[in-house]
């Protein structure tokens, strides 16, 4: 049981790195695509907003950049999880092993970059002042959260897909309107309170005002609104675990 | 339970659902019954450790299934399977290789896929370079290899994985002549060192009858008849 458990780690981190280094293999600037692109949209995104906000929000490039790496971890984990089980067909023929290092392994190969970008936007948040010591823990309990929801999620979609093809399609429709649903480009103090039940729905919205708490202090997400998120990615991360396990004993059958 | 048995299936059935067109959820909760198909039917099956069993059968009579469940690629619909000792299926050599990786980098991941350790892939990668003979190719990227130099490089990390269980089907015979007879000898090799038990599926009666003991001869998804290797020669009576 105990070397079952030691191969299972093995396999995983053989499997990240194969992702990590298959993906910038033959790119000139490599690693740096992954900071450009976030780069890219907030300029965009702050040109455009900062004409139609009426209460303008505090550093909103910087508030911009964090929503930003968190939702391009989550969305990119999501697109390439989800059909990653149909993609690696030849893999499941091949040998019996945990089918989960599948997905698990591209959410972590994100997982690498994320925390990369991250540490880079750090710095400049440090010359801003906005790190309060005290908020720190809510940026850990925020990637706790983050990482929770996303793997318990494409465990989910990546198990359904494999039955279902239509699914990789319904998650990229999903994900445009889930962006504008999560307050990233905009603070959730502008809802009002009678659609605010659609957010506590979503767990990304506290992930995202926890970590613009913690790096920049900007208001916290409420306790109703933390507890009914935590509680959907409890529900989200067991279903996705059930889900996988029943489906991954016959996804030959599919492919 | 019994030490000297390899593989028992137990009242093994298999029911694949068919799919004619392209599932969806709407089809599934609009028409609700879906069509089925069995493709193995109520196998008993007992095959002892060290023995050498050959699967024949016309097509559609459910070998590769059998092999994809005693593998555990597959789990059966409905029976009991017990397998002692490590499987290792040499179906598709090279499946799972990444063509940008190294065959170095590849040898890793093939290997853990097939339950290596990373320590025991360090301690063999010297043997497995050396059977699979892709000199200096070992460290360019995979999709400069030939299709020969993948299949060595395949079964090299399978034979090498240790297995008790080894499962061979007639793919085996895809390489060149050379390639047939080295990776036929370092099977038997397997079967003189370690007493490996070898379930091969093939139509191929030569190679049979030089690795077989025992053949088992599937018709109409159900064992039709178990028997030593004069079953041979009526099998290819009755297709010829």
């Amino acid at each position: 049981m105990q070397s079952e458990l030691k191969h299972f780690w093995e396999l995983l981190w053989a499997m990240t790195e194969k992702e990590l280094r298959a993906r910038y293999k033959y790119t000139i600037f490599g690693f740096f695509w992954l900071v450009a692109n976030p780069i890219l949209q907030m300029i965009v995104i702050y040109f455009v907003f900062s004409f139609f906000m009426k209460e303008p929000i505090q550093n909103y490039q910087y508030y911009l950049f964090v929503g930003l790496l968190v939702w391009n971890f989550f969305s990119l984990s999501l697109t390439k999880g989800t059909p990653c089980i149909v993609y690696e067909r030849s893999l499941i023929k091949k040998a019996r092993f945990p089918r989960a290092v599948i997905p698990v392994s591209i959410i972590l190969s994100n997982v690498v970059h994320f925390l990369l970008a991250l540490i880079l936007f750090i710095i400049p948040v440090l010359f801003l002042g906005t790190i309060v010591p005290s908020h720190i823990p809510s940026i850990f309990f925020g990637l706790v959260l983050l990482l929770t929801f996303t793997s318990g999620l494409t465990l989910l979609t990546s198990a359904l897909n494999v039955r279902f093809r239509d699914v990789s399609f319904f998650v990229q429709a999903l994900l445009i309107i889930w962006f504008y649903a999560t307050p990233i480009v905009y603070s959730i103090t502008v809802i009002p309170y009678k659609f605010m039940w659609l957010w506590r729905l979503n767990p990304m919205t506290s992930v995202v005002q926890l970590m613009q708490y913690g790096f920049l202090n900007a208001p916290p997400p409420g306790i109703g609104m933390l507890s009914a998120n935590i509680l959907t990615t409890i529900l989200i991360f067991s279903l996705g675990i059930m889900i996988f396990r029943s489906e991954s004993k016959n996804f030959d059958d599919w492919l | 339970m019994d030490n000297s048995i390899a593989i028992k299936l137990m009242n093994i059935s298999k029911v694949y659902t068919i799919h004619h067109e392209k599932p969806t959820l709407v089809e599934k909760f609009i028409k609700g019954k879906e069509e089925h198909f069995t493709a193995l039917h109520n196998i008993n099956l007992t095959i002892k450790e060290g023995e050498r069993v050959g699967i024949i059968g016309p097509n559609g009579s459910g070998k590769t299934t059998l092999l994809k469940i005693i593998a555990s690629i597959t789990t059966p619909t409905s029976g009991k399977m017990i397998t002692n000792g490590k499987v290792v299926s040499l179906i598709d050599l090279e499946a799972g290789f990444h063509p940008d990786l190294s065959g170095y980098q590849n040898i890793f991941i093939n290997g853990m896929l097939l339950g290596m350790s990373k320590w025991e892939i360090y301690k063999k990668i010297k043997y497995i370079i050396q059977f699979a003979d892709i000199g200096q190719f070992i460290d360019t990227p995979l999709f400069t290899y030939s299709e020969g130099m993948k299949l060595r490089l395949g079964f090299s990390i399978a034979v090498h994985s240790d297995p008790d269980i080894v499962i061979l089907d007639e793919n085996l015979s895809t390489g060149d002549l050379d390639f047939q007879y080295k990776s036929m000898d370092r099977i038997k090799k397997l079967i003189k060192e370690k007493n490996v038990t070898v379930v091969y599926v093939s139509q191929n009666i030569y190679f049979l009858r030089m690795l077989c003991k025992k053949i088992i001869w599937l018709h109409n998804r159900k064992i039709f008849k178990v028997g030593d290797t004069s079953l041979l020669s009526k099998y290819a009576q009755c297709f010829n």
